[in-house]
């Protein structure tokens, strides 16, 4: 039978437990709005009990670890979602920047009433031939010559302005991977750290929870980055793989990334031991990859066709033609491709120059203008028999499609993280609801507890005072 | 079901998020008044506006040419109407000069008029449009086409064409093309008619009313024999065929105003089509788009309302 102090025992430690137990619920209250906080339990149970002749008599309560609710599966979907949204969200900012340079906003703000884009390569385009028609009505005529020039430099440096712009963002892409490169990198070593630091607490007998928040913490992080698989150790470590290749093996980081140069200027990521080319699904390098090479890629390239196709264009109808001076030759326009078309700068200063005649020597011929005003009109082989304007219709069309199917991606994708959010934070996550009732219920159970001290100690006191009445 | 506190709150905030953005856009619609801003937000849509856009921009430039080649054809009108009177009054003479009746004096007169009709032929053969080109130069339109020689007497003698017998032409709708130049002279026996002279029409106007002068006077010097009568009488049959070629070139001219004028019709039609077109693909609907609003806005104020509501209520304010 067990004495009076060791019931008084029994309270005391009921009273340790309680005391605990309001501790691990304040520590949950206080990380209500912790996203990535895990619920913590405190795990009890009954003592070990002393065996006697009427049988087991209970010792009360004891301790046994502090666990938190986490479901790896949830935390696994959580982290590709976070890849995908990564990628999304790069390749949706890059774009959009691109569109914005493209300059082809409607707005109804011109004169006309009409809404239209008035600023753009398309507007442009449209004033240079125009400008070329103007000039069939009097090929002679200076002003008009001067408009058509004029017009053609305003096509020559929208092009190299956005060719620039468009260049701008590709650098800025490079960077930003070698960024991202450097995060994925530090992200790798802290995990491996946080690895090393559960392992030692969960073999010194100690609670790892705070840990293992933080290591998740910044695992979605590295997400957001670089898509990789982990596998959970019995020891409590978690490894991690990208690309198939191991980065973080228990408490140690084996390999990184690094962004490379495979000669094309453009940065692709390898990994840092054996320098192999690692494809990422996922992440803003990912999306960095994708945007850079693929959407800003076409429209780059579609620039330049567009440019080289209108110089040759023009240039093979200019050349055979003469100016007021009798003067034959020329080009038109110089340069190749996008980010160097321009207007030949003999041209530009003196409009007399012009090659609008067919003929030496005859300033009402219109020949050579009326065929570069109709070129504008003309399906081009080398555009896939499209016409300028529409061929540049078609570039500006399909990085909108580009953009808007991004968009609709990362709304899914934000939409999927939104449920998986939640998923975990109704498993996970703290109800105030909850834990204010469980102070409650701690609360009633601390004032038994403390009862039963107070009666042992009244019962104590009581043979105590046996001996001196 | 459990539901954690931060849960509540996650999916209260994306809710409303979501009607804000939704809000947003709506109310950037009914602001604008446009439904397509960025290539994003309609891309085929978008490739139509640019297409459409490039279409009005040549339309308009068309128009801007059919209202120079009008003003040029109009000019070229005047001219050859006045021509043609000038060449049915030498005519007229050469008639009346072809009678064997008539005298001296009256056919010294008649020499002199005709005289006065060459000078005003040539003005006429020099007419300028309203760029300072001339107009009945073909190509060569910074120059004078015709000069004239003049003997001792101060009459002209010979007249001599500098122009060539090309004309530059514009377009005035897609692929058409047209031109309210003519050469003056084009003995060539083809390409476009020349006013003055034509070989395929035996017209030559200076020639003939040259000739017809030096005859009148030849036959005042004369006493108007047969021989001159005979002369004056052959006069006449060659500026009929000046004339007929002159009326040629008016009804072709006519034909190029109205071919104008169609275009320019065709053109205006175009235009508004275009623009009505341009519309459609880019204005929003203000009646659909004020009603979405209305729906977003109830929607949003009944979210902010019930989460208000929920989230004010923990156990919390029942435990005291």
């Amino acid at each position: 039978m067990i004495s009076l102090f060791g019931t008084l025992d029994m309270g005391a430690r009921s009273l340790g437990v309680q005391q605990e137990e309001m501790t691990v619920s304040g520590q949950n209250l206080a990380n209500v709005n912790n996203s990535a906080y895990a619920e913590e339990q405190l795990e009890v149970s009954e003592s070990t009990p002393d065996e006697s002749s009427i049988g087991d008599e209970g010792t009360g309560v004891q301790i046994t670890g502090i666990t938190e609710i986490r479901d790896p599966f949830l935390d696994t979907q959580i982290q590709g979602e976070a890849s995908t949204t990564g990628s999304l969200t790069a390749q949706q900012t890059n774009l959009q920047n691109a569109e914005a340079y493209l300059d082809e906003q409607i707005s109804s703000t011109t004169s006309s009433n009409t809404p239209d884009s008035a600023n753009g390569l398309a507007a442009d385009l449209s004033s240079m031939f125009a400008a070329f028609q103007g000039l069939t009505t009097d090929p002679s005529n200076l002003s008009l010559r001067t408009t058509a020039t004029n017009a053609a430099q305003t096509v020559a440096t929208q092009f190299t302005t956005v060719s620039g712009q468009l260049t701008n963002i590709q650098n800025g892409l490079n960077t930003s991977i070698k960024n991202d490169v450097a995060t994925a990198n530090q992200d790798l070593t802290t995990i491996a750290s946080l690895n090393q630091q559960i392992v030692e607490a969960q073999n010194s007998g100690g609670s790892a929870v705070q840990l293992v928040d933080q290591r998740e913490q910044t695992l979605e992080s590295l997400a957001g980055v670089a898509n990789f698989t982990t596998s959970a150790q019995a020891n409590g470590a978690v490894n991690v793989s990208i690309g198939g290749i191991t980065m973080v093996s228990g408490i140690n980081v084996t390999d990184g990334l690094q962004a490379y140069d495979p000669g094309t200027g453009n940065l692709m990521v390898e990994d840092t031991n054996s320098s192999a080319p690692i494809t990422l699904t996922g992440g803003s390098i990912a999306g960095e990859i994708t945007a850079r090479d693929g959407a800003l890629a076409s429209l780059q390239s579609g620039l330049n066709t567009l440019a080289s196709q209108l110089i040759t264009n023009v240039n093979s109808i200019y050349s055979t033609g003469y100016d007021l001076n009798g003067n034959t030759g020329q080009d038109f326009f110089t340069g190749t491709d996008a980010s160097n078309i321009a207007v030949n700068s003999t041209v530009l200063s003196d409009p007399s120059s012009f090659q609008a005649s067919s003929e030496a020597g005859d300033a009402g011929n219109d020949s050579i203008a009326l065929s570069l005003a109709k070129l504008g009109n003309q399906a081009i082989a080398g555009l896939g028999n499209q016409t300028f304007s529409s061929n540049y219709a078609q570039t500006v069309s399909d990085l909108g499609t580009s953009i808007s199917t991004v968009n609709d991606n990362l709304s899914a994708s934000q939409a999927v993280s939104q449920m998986l959010t939640t998923q975990r934070a109704n498993t996970s996550g703290v109800s105030l609801d909850g834990e204010m009732t469980n102070l409650i219920e701690y609360q009633k159970a601390y004032e038994a507890s403390a009862e039963l001290i107070t009666t042992v100690n009244e019962m104590l006191q009581t043979v105590v005072n046996m001996k001196t009445s | 079901m459990r539901v954690s506190t931060n849960s509540f709150t996650n999916n209260f905030l994306y809710e409303i998020g979501n009607l804000e953005s939704q809000q947003t856009t709506l109310q950037s619609e009914v602001g604008t008044g446009l439904k397509l801003t960025e290539p994003e937000d309609d891309p085929s849509a978008m490739n139509q506006v640019l297409n459409l856009q490039t279409e009005a921009s040549s339309t308009a430039q068309y128009q801007s040419n059919i209202a120079q080649i009008q003003t040029t054809a109009t000019t070229a009108s005047d001219a050859l109407n006045s021509l043609q009177t000038l060449v049915e009054q030498a005519g007229e003479i050469a008639t009346e000069a072809g009678n064997s009746d008539t005298s001296s004096t009256q056919l010294s007169t008649y020499a002199a008029t005709v005289g006065n009709l060459i000078s005003e032929a040539m003005g006429i053969a020099n007419t300028q449009d309203s760029n300072n080109n001339y107009i009945f130069a073909g190509t060569n339109t910074g120059t004078a086409p015709f000069t004239a020689t003049t003997d001792s007497n101060g009459n002209v003698t010979s007249v001599t064409y500098n122009g060539n017998t090309s004309v530059a032409s514009s377009e005035i709708a897609s692929g058409l093309t047209v031109s309210a130049q003519s050469p003056g002279e084009n003995n060539s026996g083809s390409g476009p008619g020349g006013v003055f002279a034509d070989s395929r029409a035996g017209a030559d106007v200076f020639a003939h009313l040259i000739a017809l002068q030096q005859d009148l006077t030849t036959a005042a010097a004369n006493g108007n024999t047969s021989a001159d009568t005979t002369a004056i009488t052959a006069d006449h049959t060659n500026l009929t065929k000046d004339e007929d070629n002159v009326v040629t070139q008016i009804s072709t001219n006519a034909v190029l105003q109205s071919t104008l004028e169609t275009a320019s019709n065709v053109a205006q039609q175009q235009a508004t089509t275009f623009t009505s077109q341009l519309s459609n693909d880019t204005n929003a609907d203000l009646a659909t788009t004020l009603t979405q609003l209305q729906q977003t806005q109830t929607a949003y104020q009944a979210s902010l309302q019930s989460g208000a509501m929920v989230m004010q209520l923990s156990l919390m304010t029942f435990l005291s």
